[in-house]
């Protein structure tokens, strides 16, 4: 890893020579909504980068909300059968959040343990991660209590943390992160600097490390257990948490359109909804909101580490940030972890 | 004199313990000030629980069609902002909620999410009177008027333009189906959406399948929308889809003089069939 000093008046420039290069997707306003997606100038990049989160996650980038997987085409010898290109394009993906950076480290191995997933790998070789580090925070972000940090660089290519109004930290961290910093060489001057201080108000903010052994010890000896319904009782079975959530990966495959030709896609399903586990049979294993509700905090802070070693979680926030009904998944790891 | 918070709470504190009501919904502090969380309180020692202020945003009457709930609670005080008073109307004509089976604490807030805003519960106990009070004194203030500006700024708008604005709109939906959960209206066993032998609508977040979806969900609302604005406020991708909504509520006031929610005794125009109705339109 090195480190330098990007001026942020030189911001704009290194932005234009990305977009010479690659399709960047950038955090935008479009009215009250901050969001990542694809960009055609360093104008339509939001003015200022010190929100809190975008309101989607990055997962969308590397899993599409719904993706063709298989054509199919019915003809005179028989069935045509086609696979969609994975050539994907050449991506920088910048001003997303180092929890969501982090994400990905933590869907990789979900998506090479058993079927190496060409969508999914695809999509991360052809994509640059540039974070931006955190100098605020709000009630929901959480990533500290998970381990992590507002200015964590697990994940990133290159993270930029500001230091002040006029300059970055810059932190290129890997090879492609190089390859952004070569883009635009006067823009950066060697050099470093402190990190923590400018991070200082977000720090202040977000809560403390949790004992996530206790809780996923809990969570395993408690499937059953009477205090799941009252905690989920409010919660109403939407798919907001599961679909904003930058970790949740589940997904349904749907075969859509005529006799004759049509499309096997790929979409975005959730835990939450009472037919994602619904059986043929009529049998539904998860009945009711406690059963959804349970699955969703044991998959995340139990299941997942005894598959693949992480929680399946950063501390967005997303998921208390924007519930409906503010149920709120840190308060419910504060209570398991008093018990 | 006593705060908005305290009149809430001596209303839900009297309805248990006269025994009227079993459990009270209502509303409790949230993450943070601006924000609130349902609570349900059967016990009088968690009354303080309860607040009202005018960040109380969820139409509570959403659970008084949950099942879970309803096997366990047989007599349900529900804290009701104005429009929430029209969803218990509108659950009752539908047969959905007995009118003996729910207490209503009917309570005025003017403006959602203003600090400022009057906060307060109304002295109305009784079903018909507060029905009698939405007449009289909500329905003229029901629609704000910047919510009608906006409806009337779309729809003088040519059919082109309308539909690229919704385009551009329903092409961020992600199929979460927030809105749908949040609208008490929205309480089928089965949606149309989630039917999938045979698929009537494409589950994939794509621009056919998202306009099939929020055209259906749309529809499905006409003449029963009470306009509390959930399922916009819930939308995790912020489509406007009270303007849909309001639409279509603009559409059934004009051609059949109906107001959803209102009276408990009308008949909904969707729901009725008289012999004298016009043939016409059938082709």
């Amino acid at each position: 890893m090195t480190t330098a000093i990007l001026q942020a008046d030189r911001l704009p420039a290194l932005l234009d020579a990305i977009l010479k290069q690659a399709r960047p997707v950038a955090p935008a306003r479009d009215g009250d909504l901050l969001h990542l997606r694809p960009v055609a100038s360093a104008a339509e990049i939001a003015s200022r980068l010190d929100y809190i989160n975008p309101r989607n996650s990055v997962k969308e980038f590397f899993f599409p909300r719904s993706e063709p997987v298989l054509a199919f085409e019915r003809r005179a010898d028989g069935v045509a059968l086609a696979e969609p290109a994975t050539d994907f394009p050449k991506t920088v993906l910048f001003g997303c959040r180092p929890c969501d950076a982090a994400s990905l480290l933590i869907m990789d191995p979900l998506y090479n343990w058993d079927y190496k997933d060409a969508f999914w790998n695809r999509r991360r070789d052809a994509t640059t991660v540039v974070a931006i580090s955190c100098t605020r925070a709000d009630e929901a972000c959480f990533c500290t209590a998970l381990g992590s940090a507002p200015n964590a660089t697990t994940g990133s290519d290159l993270l930029l943390t500001p230091l002040d109004d006029a300059r970055y930290l810059a932190e290129v961290l890997t090879p492609k992160g190089e390859a952004i910093a070569a883009l635009a060489p006067d823009a950066f001057s060697p050099g470093t600097a402190d990190k923590q201080a400018p991070c200082k108000a977000a720090f202040d903010l977000l809560p403390a490390r949790l004992d996530l052994d206790r809780i996923s010890a809990w969570l395993s000896a408690n499937f059953e257990n009477d205090r799941w319904a009252p905690w989920s009782f409010k919660c109403w079975g939407c798919g907001c948490c599961t679909f904003l959530c930058p970790t949740c990966h589940c997904f349904d495959i749907a075969d859509e359109g005529t006799y004759r030709r049509g499309a096997r896609r790929k979409n975005w399903d959730g835990c939450q909804f009472s037919l994602f586990t619904l059986h043929a049979s009529g049998h539904n294993p998860r009945p009711d909101q406690a059963a959804r509700w349970r699955n969703r905090v044991q998959h995340k802070y139990t299941n997942y580490v005894s598959k693949f070693g992480h929680r399946s979680c950063v501390g967005c926030g997303r998921c208390i940030r924007h519930c409906p009904v503010n149920m709120n998944i840190l308060a419910q790891l504060q209570q398991i972890a008093a018990l | 004199m006593s705060t908005p918070t305290e009149d809430l709470q001596a209303r839900a504190r009297a309805l248990l313990a006269s025994g009227e009501a079993d459990l009270v919904i209502g509303y409790g502090q949230g993450t943070n000030p601006q924000k609130t969380t349902p609570v349900f309180i059967s016990k009088a020692d968690d009354i303080g629980q309860l607040v009202l202020n005018p960040f109380c945003h969820n139409n509570l009457a959403n659970w008084l069609t949950r099942k879970d709930l309803r096997a366990r609670h047989k007599r349900i005080a529900l804290v009701a902002r104005e429009p929430d008073i029209r969803a218990v109307v509108v659950l009752i004509q539908e047969e959905q909620v007995k009118p003996d089976a729910v207490r209503v604490i009917g309570v005025r807030i003017d403006r959602l999410g203003d600090p400022q805003s009057l906060c307060q519960v109304l002295p109305q106990t009784t079903l018909d009177d507060l029905q009698t009070h939405l007449r009289e004194n909500f329905q003229p203030r029901d629609l704000t008027p910047e919510q009608l500006a906006a409806l009337e700024e779309l729809e003088a708008k040519p059919p082109a333009e309308r539909w690229a604005f919704w385009r551009n709109h329903l092409d961020r939906c992600i199929r979460c189906h927030a809105c749908r959960q949040a609208c008490p209206m929205c309480y089928c066993d089965q949606c149309i959406a989630v039917l999938n032998q045979p698929q009537w609508l494409d589950s994939s977040a794509h621009p056919l399948g998202n306009t099939a979806w929020n055209i259906t969900r749309a529809f499905h609302l006409a003449g029963r929308c009470i306009n509390c604005g959930e399922c916009e406020r819930s939308c995790p991708v912020d489509i406007p889809l009270m303007l849909l909504n309001r639409f279509l509520a603009r559409q059934v006031k004009a051609h059949f003089g109906f107001l959803a929610g209102y009276d408990a005794k009308e008949y909904q125009p969707f729901a009725t069939y008289t012999c004298d109705d016009r043939q016409d339109f059938i082709l």
